[in-house]
């Protein structure tokens, strides 16, 4: 049972700053999900958190203990490594024992809670094997199994999954959300893919060269984006964003003319997700009209991308539309879905 | 398994690397068996004109000191049987008996027990046995090759040459403890430290390995021999003369050594990924503890290919051990050049032969002990897990 608080965490190495001015309090039991791009600092926060990176600035406490000046050891947290991190000599048994041998855990239990923890990884079969005879996403359960096998405060994941090939990603990506809800430990959960971070977290944290982007809930995130990093980072595709300028309440800008939209006049980025547009009707001129850069086939749906506003912009049609490149295309984007930022700072501009 | 049709090599090209392959090891392999042929014959035998008589032994035969077929079968049957035992049976028996952690003991036992009975055996047992084989069995029984033991009795016992070989024991054995502990702790600190400090480190112990052997003796050299007046201050009268003892060998060869070790553990160390110290460090290991239980067992093949570096060092200087030891504490080397003097006659020169090939043969069952670490040393990057 334990909350995490980061206070105004700071890590510099010289004049490169890893991460700064990292103020966060994580709930006990949350899964929190560190996202941003490679070089971002969610690793370094992390590791901060571990102990294994010392902060340059700023206060770490786990539950009511300040942990700044704690080894690792003592910190009572549980990690899983991108690269499992398992020891080679010892067999399965022995990797997910481990932790319990170090801490001089009641010999007794030992075996009962090994046991437990293969099971729930489902690594029963493979006891007696060395890491080097597993599977790339069995030796990742093996990694978590010793993580569970003792029950920390903390739950550190860096990057758990990037290792693994794309359908095992999703079934382990599974298993670490079933886990988590079974064991109730708070987590946090390092990645630079969306989709993991919006499937698994409770509150997404979005970071970008060391500095906080956003925090909340995935549909928060999804639904808000608190500037255009975040809205290019989210989604799958990422929110079209096309430049242009505000006037009375119309935007404009090359081949676009929105109208019905709130905010001051200027120059603006105007946002909006591809599922959200659609084609517009037959006989009806859309807000974008443009020829069609290209047609792209995804089995549920079409995806349409067109040249507006300066940027490629993609709209989600029915799984059935067809036309040709270089068509003349019409695409409805009521006022309601977009997103306006700020064109210089990309800040949303709130509506 | 079939090589591909397109990694086949011509016909010539096969019978020319395997003609340059024997050559090869012919050439490498045969001073070590002519003098370990040369080591069992009477002098005159062993310098003689012909080839034919050094392998066969005429002279030797003549002086009654030959083997009959009997003897060459059964005696290179015992050898077979005892290494193939060696090789099969122990290692089995060893993992069978022993309570795991304390199989280091039970190699220890094992292999100790498997020397003492096979000298009986081979040396007491067989000997008798043959005797009285041969009494009884006619024509088979005729001496074909001479072969004496009488030069390695001479060495071993009547110059009493066991002395040299435990001053080498316990110079090697003082080079590679000190080498080794101090070369894994600097080696994994240097490995895992990033700063410049580490790297100018190692520059500086790259600059003390190119020194010149000479160089640290002759500075040494006067140390030692002053060394009681020089420690008299703090052990008063007790103060000892470091000149002509093991000691002072096996610290002028540590400090040729162990450059050169601290630079290969590191890069051993270098190979093992740094997440395995953090994970051991997470699960509750403190930093010595991690090194301990963690990074040690990864790294034995490491360090036992760096044991035997330092092990050769130690065990086949002459220059140091010649120079810096007075003839009680002499070891095996500096004594074999102890046997060429002017008034060397060819029964001297057969000794030091045979010496020589006692020398060697520690140095093959110490590589065929550890062959698979070896191997797996010297292609790093196995330990990855």
């Amino acid at each position: 049972m334990a909350e995490i608080q980061l206070r105004n965490l700071s890590k510099r190495w010289g004049s490169f700053i890893g991460v700064n001015n990292f103020d966060l309090t994580i709930a006990d039991q949350e899964f929190l999900v560190l996202l941003g791009p490679s070089g971002c600092g969610k690793t370094t926060t992390m590791r901060m958190i571990a102990g294994l990176e010392d902060a340059t600035e700023g206060e770490i406490w786990i539950g009511d203990r300040q942990v700044n000046d704690l080894d690792p050891k003592d910190r009572d947290v549980a990690m899983v490594f991108q690269s499992y991190g398992l020891y080679p000599h010892l067999n399965v048994y022995e990797n997910i024992r481990f932790p319990l041998k170090v801490r001089k855990a009641d010999p007794a239990t030992h075996d009962e809670r090994v046991m437990k923890a293969a099971e729930m990884v489902e690594l029963t079969e493979f006891l007696h094997r060395k890491p080097a005879e597993l599977s790339g996403g069995q030796r990742q359960r093996v990694a978590l199994a010793r993580a569970i096998v003792r029950k920390p405060s903390v739950f550190l994941m860096d990057e758990p999954l990037s290792n693994l090939d794309a359908k095992l990603r999703v079934s382990t990506r599974a298993q670490i959300k079933n886990l988590s809800h079974e064991l109730k430990v708070t987590t946090v959960y390092v990645t630079h893919d969306q989709i993991e971070a919006m499937t698994l977290a409770d509150r997404v944290v979005v970071m970008k060269a060391g500095v906080v982007q956003q925090v909340g809930t995935p549909t928060d995130i999804y639904d808000n984006p608190a500037n255009t990093f975040v809205a290019s980072f989210i989604g799958s595709p990422a929110m079209n964003l096309m430049d242009g300028d505000l006037r009375d309440g119309t935007f404009t800008g090359k081949n676009v003319e929105i109208t019905g939209l709130n905010g001051a006049d200027g120059p603006v980025t105007l946002g909006f997700r591809a599922e959200d547009a659609s084609v517009a009707e037959a006989g009806t001129s859309g807000a974008v009209n443009a020829p069609l850069y290209t047609i792209e086939l995804l089995g549920d749906a079409t995806m349409l991308t067109v040249r507006a506003g300066g940027q490629m912009v993609s709209v989600k049609a029915h799984k059935e539309y067809r036309a040709g490149i270089g068509d003349p295309v019409s695409l409805a984007i009521p006022a309601a879905i977009c997103h306006l930022f700020d064109r210089t700072t990309g800040a949303r501009i709130a509506a | 398994m079939s090589t591909p049709l397109s990694m086949r090599q011509s016909l010539s090209l096969r019978v020319g690397s395997a003609g340059f392959l024997i050559f090869w090891c012919l050439l490498a392999a045969f001073p070590i068996v002519w003098i370990a042929v040369m080591s069992f014959k009477s002098p005159v035998d062993a310098f003689a004109s012909n080839p034919l008589d050094v392998v066969i032994g005429p002279a030797t035969r003549a002086d009654g000191n030959g083997l009959s077929i009997i003897d060459i079968v059964l005696g290179l049957a015992a050898l077979w049987a005892s290494a193939r035992f060696a090789l099969r049976t122990l290692p089995r028996m060893v993992s069978r008996l022993t309570q795991p952690g304390t199989i280091v003991i039970g190699w220890i036992i094992a292999v100790s027990g498997f020397a003492v009975s096979f000298v009986i055996g081979f040396f007491v047992i067989l000997p008798v046995i043959l005797t009285g084989l041969n009494a009884i069995a006619g024509p088979l029984s005729t001496p074909l090759i001479g072969l004496t033991t009488v030069h390695y009795q001479s060495v071993w016992v009547d110059n009493e040459f066991y002395r040299n070989f435990l001053n080498s024991l316990l110079v090697t054995t003082g080079v590679v403890t000190v080498s080794l502990t101090v070369g894994t702790l600097a080696g994994y600190g240097l490995a895992r430290s990033g700063s410049n400090l580490a790297f100018w480190l190692l520059i500086l112990a790259l600059i003390f390995r190119a020194l010149p052997h000479s160089v640290l003796v002759a500075g040494y050299l006067p140390v030692f021999i002053n060394s009681a007046e020089i420690l008299r201050p703090i052990f008063g009268d007790a103060a000892p003369t470091l000149y002509g003892q093991p000691y002072a060998v096996i610290a002028v060869l540590v400090a040729i050594n162990q450059p050169f070790t601290i630079w290969m553990l590191r890069s051993f160390f270098h190979s093992i990924p740094t997440e395995l110290d953090e994970a051991a460090r997470v699960d509750g290991c403190s930093h010595f503890q991690a090194f301990r239980r963690v990074i040690m067992p990864v790294m034995w093949p490491g360090v036992i290919t760096t044991g035997l570096f330092s092990f050769l060092l130690g065990y086949n200087d002459f220059l140091v051990t010649s120079l810096l030891l007075d003839a009680q504490n002499q070891t095996m080397v500096p004594a074999i050049a102890g046997y060429f003097n002017r008034e060397t006659t060819t029964t001297d020169q057969v000794e030091a032969i045979a010496a020589a090939v006692s020398i060697t043969a520690p140095l093959f069952l110490l590589v065929m002990v550890f062959q698979r670490q070896i191997v797996s040393g010297l292609t790093a990057g196995a330990v990855k897990g």
